[in-house]
């Protein structure tokens, strides 16, 4: 597959296509990094193999902003999997960049590993195939998981108290660095009320309330709009459980509005419309 | 837990139909406990779950979201918006420790005061009943 | 050489913990953290490299500066200060090291900074020398040994059944205390070491400054700032006071990042380096020309944990060797 890549990704730059193609390449230490490719006999850069486990949707993130006036808006491609797919249909629907702008290599995949390991998240995803591309790679893989929400059940199961001591813990050992806000390909706002100075909403103080105030919030200003990459948890330096979090209000969108976020480039997201009757639980 | 702490409850009140009903119970002199600070906002559809996040890191032990009926929101739909936010904003706030019922979102009209007077009334002993809360930090 | 043995190594400690507030290596879930500790069996020993500097106990995450209090006599302004006195045991020579960097500014520059300098003033560092270089180490690079004494009160070396102990300042022999020390024969062993990188001085950095060598790095880099919040030397904070609950106004003190977008925005919304790369950029001339230009020491001890930490790989060795190769 990686040759099937790297050939496609020299066609669209030596034809001009594309100005940039995103996709991996070999870091150092026997690591996976995103790759920038320009120019076309750079193509060889980019591999493919089950340790990329990056969401390259985040690097769109530049095209907000609109060309300077009588300038052509860059084109890019772009490598993604499955999730990263959804990723980018969430983009889509919030109209952050126009489909024209991106040329999608979507890869079917098996799942991938960090240090060896296979991501959990992989072993229950039921999506192998991209939702949006314009070219797929791959052969659709026979093994597919199924996502029972079992950790998440779980921590639900827990007493008040010991949930509260829990997250506590975890808020403890933060240190508000915000990779996770930075690697997440849905968290794009040029300011981040948690940065914001006037209103201070969370000040910059880096002590346990005002970082489970900033969890909290990304969190629920995630509902209806994270893919589950877990590009967050991944970034985080400490190891924080993000994805309890994250999925605990997947699951919550899912069951009161029977919604999973990116399924398509159209749809408009839950939390921004309505239904005049509808039985919720307050 | 204690029945002599003061709570410090938060109240966000819809300019159009819960504020005036909390007027209205004023001018009809029915009482209710007097712990709710109201903070006025033209819609419940106005108030971003950062603000009832915000009251309880600041030091609230309860908050009130109070909006028009549904279907009768004087924007149209700003209460349609509130009622999936916080039907979603309860859960998480379960899931990460914090106590749902320490945060009400309940539908008052202008004509309806006394209604009004109950919901603070029943709310303030909820409170109450389950103690302070204002920023619990894992050390005390 | 004096060496001693394990166990009295671990009853010296339980009897620092006591007297002190005894900070060391400690396991936290997955992590060796510098940790507070109660005694030395929730030491974890056996550690290569904790995951975040013991630069927080110097220059905390959040502390506050001052407090200012209106009671009924009227307004009381306090300064609160460290409770007691610290103990660091298991201090690796990089992060020792890196102190001596920040002390650079904090201490050596007018105004001394008097939260940092009190912590310095109290605190007694306790070195662990390393076995070996990790696999993310390069101090050697920068003029470090993972054996350098220099740094410390008092250095310890692992040998097959005890430590080696070296005393380096008059505060590590005060805290030696009633620690049984035997002379023997020979000299503690040698750690592992690497192949050192090129790293070019101070004054050949500003020519490289408008190459394209930094836009194509920092094109992976997602600004998470977690290199300059893991990193021993990185230093900027950001003050700012608050009114609590109760009415009384805080002065908080708390770490900043080069990194973010809004850093060097100034009043009037003007921002200097509003791209990632000149953010990028700016950190590794900070840390390898512009500290060492104005205040000494190269800002930077090879401790790795950025390279261990990155999300996208963007390895300061790498950078420094093609800086290098420019």
């Amino acid at each position: 597959m990686t040759d099937k890549i790297r050939a496609k990704a020299r066609e669209l730059l030596e034809s001009g296509q594309v100005s940039c193609f995103i996709g991996y390449e070999e870091g150092t230490r026997g690591r996976v990094r995103p790759a920038f490719v320009y120019d076309p006999q750079d193509a060889d850069r980019l591999i493919w193999d089950e340790r990329c486990t990056h969401n390259l949707a985040v690097y769109l993130h530049q095209f907000q902003r609109p060309p300077r006036r009588g300038e052509e808006p860059p084109r890019v491609g772009i490598l993604l999997k499955p999730c990263d797919s959804r990723s980018l249909n969430v983009l889509f629907q919030e109209e952050q960049i126009e489909r024209e702008r991106v040329y999608v290599v979507g890869l079917t995949c098996q799942g991938v590993k960090v240090n060896g390991q296979p991501e959990e998240r992989c072993l229950r995803c039921s999506e192998r195939v991209p939702l949006v591309y314009d070219l797929v790679l791959g052969s659709v893989p026979k093994v597919v998981g199924r996502e029972d929400y079992a950790d998440v059940v779980r921590l639900e199961g827990l007493p008040p108290g010991e949930r509260l001591a829990f997250w506590m813990k975890e808020f403890d050992r933060c240190i508000r660095c915000y990779a996770c806000r930075q690697a997440c390909p849905a968290c794009y706002c040029f300011e981040c009320v948690a940065e914001q100075l006037d209103p201070q909403w969370m000040g910059i103080a880096i002590d346990v309330p005002q970082k489970q105030f900033f969890h909290v919030m990304r969190a629920y200003h995630l509902a209806g709009r994270c893919s589950g990459c877990n590009a967050c948890e991944d970034a985080c330096p400490m190891g924080i459980p993000l994805s309890l979090l994250n999925r605990k209000i997947a699951r919550e969108v899912e069951t009161m509005f029977g919604y999973k976020a990116g399924q398509d480039a159209v749809t408009v997201p839950p939390l921004a419309t309505f239904k005049k009757e509808e039985a919720l639980p307050l | 837990m204690t029945t002599d702490f003061e709570p410090q409850i938060i109240g966000f009140l819809c300019r159009w139909c819960s504020y005036p009903g909390a007027d209205l119970a004023g001018t009809s002199r029915i009482t209710y406990p007097p712990f709710m600070r109201v903070i006025r906002v033209p819609c419940s559809g106005r108030v971003d779950p950062l603000f009832v996040l915000k009251a309880f890191q600041d030091g609230a032990d309860g908050v009130m979201v109070l909006g028009c009926h549904p279907g009768d929101c004087h924007y149209l739909e700003g209460n349609y918006h509130a009622r999936r936010r916080y039907a979603l904003m309860h859960r998480l706030l379960e899931y990460v420790g914090v106590d749902k019922d320490r945060l009400l979102v309940d539908w008052v009209s202008a004509a309806e005061g006394r209604h009004f007077a109950e919901v603070t009334t029943e709310f303030t002993a909820q409170v109450r009943e389950l103690g302070p809360w204002g920023g619990k930090r894992i050390d005390g | 050489m004096k060496v001693t043995t394990r166990d009295d190594v671990t009853a010296w400690l339980d009897g620092l913990s006591e007297r002190f507030t005894l900070i060391a290596p400690r396991a936290v879930e997955e992590q060796v953290l510098y940790r507070p500790v109660a005694g030395s069996s929730e030491i974890a020993f056996d550690f290569s490299r904790t995951d975040l500097p013991v630069k927080e106990y110097f220059l905390p995450a959040t502390h506050v500066l001052l407090s200012i209090e209106r009671g009924e006599e009227g307004v009381s302004v306090e300064e609160p200060s460290l409770d007691g006195e610290q103990v660091v045991f298991g201090l690796r020579p990089c992060d020792a090291r890196a102190l001596r960097v920040l002390d650079a500014l904090f201490l050596e520059e007018e105004p001394v900074d008097p939260y940092y300098a009190e912590r310095r003033e109290r605190t007694a560092l306790i070195g662990l020398a390393c076995r070996e270089m990790g696999e993310e180490c390069f101090c050697t690079s920068l003029g470090l040994a993972p054996d350098d004494a220099s740094d410390v009160d008092l250095m310890l070396t692992e040998l097959a059944d005890g430590y080696a102990v070296q005393v380096v300042t008059e505060k590590g022999e005060r805290i030696l205390g009633d620690l049984t020390l035997e002379e023997v024969e020979g000299t503690p062993p040698k750690p592992a070491v690497r192949e050192k990188t090129p790293i070019l001085e101070p004054e050949a950095w500003p020519q490289h400054f408008e190459h394209v060598y930094w836009v194509r790095v920092a094109d992976r880099c997602l600004s998470c700032r977690l290199c300059t919040y893991v990193c021993p030397t990185c230093r900027c904070f950001d003050v700012r006071d608050y009114e609590t609950p109760n009415g009384d106004i805080e002065r908080l003190r708390a770490w900043d990042s080069c990194m973010a977008e809004g850093y060097r925005r100034i009043a009037g919304g003007h921002n200097p380096r509003p791209t990632k790369a000149q953010r990028l950029r700016n950190r590794f001339y900070c840390k390898f020309c512009y500290y060492p230009r104005d205040f000494g020491p190269v800002a930077c001890v090879g401790c790795g944990r950025c390279i261990s930490q990155c999300p996208v790989n963007v390895d300061v060795v790498e950078v420094l060797e093609g800086v290098a190769a420019l």
